[in-house]
């Protein structure tokens, strides 16, 4: 989803800025850089324009960077609301620049003139280009401007910022860029600006397009926030091609699919992969069709806790008073069944995770916390990601080349998702550790010198009342559940990635 | 104690070890004293002092960074936690001897289908405080004080570094051959005081 509203609000951004040209500022641009140096110095005029242009990327990039940054950081306390308040705000932009409305709040202000005249041209220009690209120091020419700073915040993904920044200081820097050198050498540049300064209808035609841009917008952030709404009570989340699946704590299955009312399965731990459906009873691992729920296998395997199915695979983990195991089982040939990973003590493992042959999972133990991805086909295990201190990882999803996991610290519990060969990985979603927390000093003690001890995004006391659990990666977003503190307090909400 | 005072003792440090220095300022306020403390035989426990951070930790060198706050730990170095001395592990969970998290009860924590929730990695405080900050660390020498009731090991986690974990110079403290004082910790015995 967030694909699908990065794509929207860089062009809208990218018109934006381009509008941002009718403006006094974006006027005088042209005119400074073009017309300052005449024929003699056309090289000067030309780095001058690539200083422009440098310029207004980075005050594009700064300026909706860290609205996204700060959106990042105001967290998702309130599941959709954000992105419910940012599909508003843009859809009020959206009617008011296709109706040609008079922007307001208006900023009346300009770059300083004296630069022209007392900085070297070239940082002139790149100065210049820094405040027509933070988009807020001087005239504003179109209402997506101000939503797309909301939307920036809304989406809480610095990415997301840095992109629609970079998109609109690069129209802020297209106009400048396309009239600029040819103003003095051929005349073009000075008919172009002409015919701009004749043609406000042009700037209204922009903003109409800014206008479905917007629209676009509030649609992508209106479906965030409706998909937003929790799923409860309900855990290990498993989606597949439109449809979810889940388990009920302390009941059977549940199988939504195309959004249609939750169908109970006939089993628990529920898996969804490929076509096929998959869940465990008491004494049997059933796969079935996804469509029609017609068992294709049924494998005799007792005390399964967790489940993965794809098209070719099925991955359960079972526990007795030996300890648990994780066993794939080739669906072609059922008596090929191959050891993962097991432990003499149970909640070492955890839930698996299939796409197509790559099984991913999580080992912890006191000594060591790590990310394991197994290619069925080959047998080739690899670490994705390791922790020897001071984190783990935990209920790993793969979907697509991309893996899904939460990390976590003394201070944040960080939901994350990452390509295989990457290393860190996007924050999607970021909650307060639950542990309790001193503040690192005694009462009645100096204290200032304790900062090592302390965490950012936290202050002392009980720590957060949710922990991360199972998680789940579908192209459209990413699930997690949400454990609260009584045994029913478990809830699945879905996450923009 | 005021800023001005901790600088003044910092740079005494810098120049000599703190051993040297409290056993140099112990014999002064003895031969001050004159034949009260003579007679006491023993140099009085700055009980009443300004200690940084926690009880018995003179001068300004930070915490070593701790799961939960107070870098308590327990005689092998791992981090407890300070209000009761319950092992945690480097999440800041509380723990039990096999590492699994534990409720208030001493109960292992479960998801919502019942498994345990999984252990996380438990590392030693000042080693772990090392590799975070591209230092070999490990403890060396210890001062022992009062504190609350029971005798409290203050330890030192010293390497060779001219930098502590505040950012500027480091001391030499109870460090040996030649490292100085990174970061402290604490370890609190049995013993009643």
């Amino acid at each position: 989803m967030l694909g699908g509203l990065a794509a929207a609000a860089a062009i809208t951004a990218l018109i934006a800025g381009i509008a941002g040209a009718w403006s006094p500022c974006g006027f005088s641009m042209v005119d400074t850089i073009g017309g300052a140096l005449g024929n003699a110095r056309r090289g000067a005029t030309l780095v001058a324009c690539a200083t422009f242009a440098l310029g207004t990327l980075a005050g594009g990039a700064l300026t909706f960077g860290s609205l996204a940054l700060l959106g990042s950081l105001a967290g998702h306390g309130v599941a959709g609301l954000r992105e419910g308040l940012g599909a508003a705000l843009a859809l009020a932009a959206a009617i008011a620049d296709w109706r040609g409305v008079r922007i307001a709040p208006q900023i009346r202000r300009q770059v300083p003139e004296r630069w022209r005249w007392t900085l070297p041209l070239p940082l002139a220009c790149a100065l210049y280009g820094v405040l027509l690209g933070l988009g807020f120091t001087t005239f504003v020419l179109a209402f997506a401007v101000w939503a797309l700073a909301g939307i920036s915040f809304a989406a809480g993904d610095p990415l997301l910022g840095v992109l629609v920044g970079l998109a609109f200081g690069a129209g802020r820097a297209l106009p400048v860029l396309w009239m600029a050198p040819g103003l003095r050498e051929d005349g073009s540049g000075a008919r172009r600006l002409e015919e701009m300064a004749r043609e406000p209808r042009l700037w209204l035609g922009l903003r109409r397009l800014d206008a479905l841009g917007l629209g676009l917008c509030a649609l992508a952030l209106a479906g965030v926030s409706a998909g937003a709404q929790p799923l409860a009570p309900a855990t290990d989340p498993s989606a597949a091609a439109g449809a979810l699946a889940w388990q009920q704590p302390g009941g059977s299955g549940l199988l939504s699919q195309g959004g249609s009312a939750p169908l109970a399965l006939p089993g628990s731990h529920p898996a969804l992969g490929g076509a096929n459906v998959a869940w465990a009873t008491p004494a049997q691992v059933v796969v079935a069709d996804r469509a029609t729920l017609q068992p294709k296998l049924a494998l005799a395997v007792a005390g399964v806790s967790a489940l993965a199915v794809s098209d070719g695979w099925v991955v359960y983990r079972d526990d007795d008073a030996q300890g648990e195991r994780l066993i794939a089982v080739s669906l072609a040939d059922p008596a090929q069944r191959r050891y993962l990973a097991g432990s003499r003590l149970a909640g070492q493992v955890s839930r698996p995770a299939l796409d197509s042959s790559s099984v991913v999972f999580a080992l912890d133990t006191p000594r060591r916390s790590e990310l394991v991805l197994v290619d069925l086909a080959t047998g080739r295990r690899r670490v994705l990601r390791q922790a020897r201190r001071d984190a783990a990882y935990f209920n790993p999803s793969l979907l697509g080349g991309q893996v899904l996991f939460e990390r976590v610290t003394r201070c944040v519990q960080q939901l994350r998702i990452a390509g295989l060969g990457r290393r860190g990985g996007r924050v999607l979603l970021s909650l307060p550790s639950t542990v309790a927390r001193d503040p690192g000093y005694q009462r009645g003690y100096t204290h200032a010198y304790n900062s090592a001890s302390g965490c950012r995004n936290r202050r002392p006391g009980r720590g957060g009342s949710t922990l991360l659990g199972a998680t789940a990666l579908s192209a459209s977003g990413a699930y997690v559940t949400k454990l609260g503190p009584g045994p029913g307090d478990a809830a699945i909400v879905s996450v923009a990635r | 104690m005021r800023p001005e005072q901790e600088r003044l003792s910092d740079a005494v440090l810098r120049r000599s070890s703190r051993r040297g220095f409290l056993e140099w300022a112990g014999a002064a306020v003895i031969a001050l004293a004159g034949g009260r403390a003579v007679a006491n035989g023993l140099l009085q426990d700055d009980a009443e002092a300004a200690y940084t951070n926690f009880c018995g930790h003179t001068y300004t060198t930070g915490n070593c960074p701790h799961p939960t706050g107070l870098p308590r730990v327990d005689r092998h170095d791992y981090p407890l936690r300070a209000s009761d001395g319950h092992p945690v592990d480097d999440l800041g969970r509380p723990i039990d001897s096999q590492g699994y998290p534990v409720n208030a009860q001493g109960q292992v924590l479960r998801d919502a289908n019942g498994e345990p929730l999984a252990p996380a990695p438990r590392s030693k405080v000042c080693p772990a405080a090392g590799r975070a900050h591209g230092l070999e660390l490990r403890t060396d020498g210890s001062w022992y004080r009062c504190c609350g009731g029971r005798v409290r090991r203050l330890m030192d986690c010293c390497g060779y570094t001219n930098v502590r974990v505040n950012g500027d110079e480091a001391l030499v403290g109870y460090c040996y051959a030649g490292r100085h004082v990174f970061c402290v910790q604490y370890y609190e015995t049995m013993v009643p005081c």
